[in-house]
């Protein structure tokens, strides 16, 4: 193994503080290290320099990978590096062996990093510049992630440049650390406790989902507001991207965009309609709004009496060669079985069959009948967004005549 | 941090089914249709009739005239129910394997248009002869626009089944299993729509 360009580098770095070395005896040193005691080539190097620090009391020599500070576009995952980076993003560690988590970021990327609590490392604080030396690069579900273990040394540096996010197109995201700027057009239903809000950002390029967690400070956003988020996480869940935007700072915009909502639209006749539709009962409670049993009875809040009435048509719509499980909320639901919120609640409380009357209405109204819905899909069902019923099409008659005359 | 969300949609995931389409033929077509058969062995697979024009079918939709209503049985009780297209009559049954279907079949008045979801099924009377009879899953009242709205869809899903047939290993199938020609479903198909124009 060649050491002649490790010891010179430490040599170098010695002289430069003004002290004479032999960089043979570096040489012989590294050798034994490697060769002997079997110390990889990067310790090896740490090793030497701080024997060296100590011994001409120099501050602030070590320098622990092998050569330069990378930048942070050009990490790969297995490599031990140096890098120097603004910490953009602190977020709460998730385990209590892990001390610090958040972004780094330089002027050309930004990464996750994960300080272990092992690591002893100083308390990094957002908004700051830090040198990392000998920080390991590795990979956490599918993005690049940078580890401080007790082998990096972490000193503060002096601002390195101005940091400009790049702002990526939904459509280009891909697990990481990412910037966007686009409108939320859809909330959900949320599916967890700990789920602050999750719906649907856009921009001209395509949607992707997001969420926040539940935690000290962050806010929800609002439907059809354009923002700008910066840093935020983007994880990949079977094959498809989710923003997390507690590592974010998410800024709002003037103005509106034009946005790719990804809508399907699809032609048929209402062949089922699932238990489910109609009125609705849903759960009181802040960011639950999930649907109750007939009993009153949410899965996670258990009883609760005082329940939100909603309608809703869960069905399949069917073409002939495809069958699509499709959802409506309440305002296109209205229109389609002429019938308010208001009124389907006089009629269920009027009725002896309550909340079954509106579900049998809404049969009648739908099923065996032709209708266009347009939407976005999402786990093969289609989310609604607008539906007409479809009328009869003279036009579409003297065309079927030719076509069946055609060869006849 | 985010296991929790990750659950949800891999456990909808594996739960899943493909909901077999409802298919538009004309009754003059499904009269014709005698084989049947399943593919899988799992007790669940679906089972389709092969149709004459060359797509198998587990459900169909139409649109008629429900022209004969008829209460039967007495502790199996079940509608036997007649629905009327241009080219010929379906014959409906709702049993109490189809609860719905019963409750919605108790409150027609024939004559009057239906549109019907249902699952074919071939029988064999005890002289030999095929009957075929739809297991109704729904049966809804309509108005005629949605009649002739079904009319122009059926034939043009006839018309496109009859054009596919060529290239299909279903289409190869029922050429060697019926042998029809095919001009009689585009005449059938040409007859239904001619009567939309009087």
């Amino acid at each position: 193994m060649d050491f002649s360009a490790t010891a010179e580098r430490i040599s170098q770095k010695v002289v430069s503080r003004g002290h004479a070395v032999e960089k043979t005896a570096i040489e012989t040193k590294l050798r034994r290290l490697v060769e002997e005691f079997g110390v990889p080539l990067g310790e090896a190097e740490r090793t030497v320099t701080n024997e060296l620090a100590r011994e001409f009391s120099i501050q602030g020599l070590q320098t622990g990978g092998p050569g330069e500070a990378k930048t942070l576009d050009a990490l790969a995952p297995g490599e031990w590096v140096t890098v120097e980076g603004k910490v953009v993003a602190l977020t709460a560690p998730p385990s209590p062996s892990i001390s610090q988590t958040g972004i780094v970021a330089d002027t050309t990327a930004a990464v996750r990093f994960v300080i272990w609590s092992r690591a002893n490392a100083p308390v990094l604080r957002e908004g700051n510049w830090y040198r990392f030396e000998s920080a390991v690069v590795d990979q956490y579900k599918g993005s690049v992630n940078l580890k401080v273990h007790s082998g990096t040394t972490i000193t503060e540096v002096p601002a390195g440049g101005t940091i400009k996010p790049v702002i990526t197109p939904i459509a280009d995201l891909c697990p990481g650390i990412a910037s966007v700027r686009g409108k939320m057009i859809q909330e959900w239903e949320a599916t967890h406790d700990r789920i602050l809000q999750s719906g649907l950002i856009a921009d001209e390029t395509g949607s992707a989902r997001f969420v926040t967690w539940k935690e000290e400070g962050r806010e929800r956003l609002n439907p059809g507001t354009v923002y700008t988020i910066f840093y935020a996480t983007v994880d990949e869940f079977n094959g498809r991207l989710s923003l997390t935007l507690n590592t974010a700072t998410v800024v709002p915009e003037e103005g509106d965009i034009e946005v790719n909502r990804g809508d399907t639209s699809f032609e048929g006749v209402f062949v089922h309609l699932a238990p489910g539709s109609g009125l609705i009962k849903r759960c009181p409670v802040e960011g639950c709004n999930r649907v109750l049993s007939r009993q009153n009875y949410c899965p996670v809040h258990e009883i609760q009496p005082t329940f939100q009435y909603d309608l809703r048509i869960k069905g399949w719509l069917d073409n002939g060669v495809e069958t699509r499980e499709v959802l409506v909320q309440r305002a296109e639901t209205e229109g389609l079985v002429g019938m308010t919120l208001e009124q389907a609640r006089e009629i269920a409380e009027n009725t002896p069959l309550g909340m079954d009357e509106i579900f049998l209405r809404f049969r009648d109204a739908l099923l065996g009948r032709y209708f266009s819905c347009r939407g976005r899909e999402m786990d093969g069902r289609l989310l609604v967004s607008g539906c007409t019923p479809l009328r009869f099409q003279p036009e579409r008659l003297a065309d079927l005549l030719n076509r069946a005359g055609g060869s006849a | 941090m985010t296991n929790g969300a990750a659950a949800f949609p891999a456990t909808r995931r594996e739960g899943s089914f493909e909901r077999e389409p409802a298919r538009r033929v004309f009754a003059g077509e499904l009269r014709e249709s005698r084989v049947h058969f399943k593919e899988g062995q799992d007790e669940k697979s679906p089972s389709f009739v092969l149709l004459p024009t060359g797509a198998r079918c587990n459900r169909v939709f139409f649109v008629g005239t429900l022209t004969e209503k008829k209460r039967q049985g007495e502790q199996n009780l079940f509608y036997r129910a007649r629905v009327v297209d241009p080219t010929g009559t379906f014959f409906v049954m709702a049993g109490s394997y189809q609860p719905e279907a019963m409750q919605q079949m108790a409150r027609l008045d024939p004559p009057s248009f239906v549109a019907v979801v249902g699952k074919p099924t071939v029988y064999q009377t005890p002289d030999g002869a095929v009957l075929i009879s739809v297991r109704c899953e729904s049966i809804t009242p309509v108005d005629k626009e949605t009649r002739d709205q079904w009319v122009l869809d059926c034939a043009a899903a006839t018309l496109d089944r009859l054009e596919k047939a060529a290239s299909t290993p279903d289409g190869e199938r029922a050429r060697k299993e019926y042998g029809m020609d095919p001009a009689i479903f585009r005449k059938m198909a040409y007859e239904a729509l001619a009567q939309l124009r009087l």
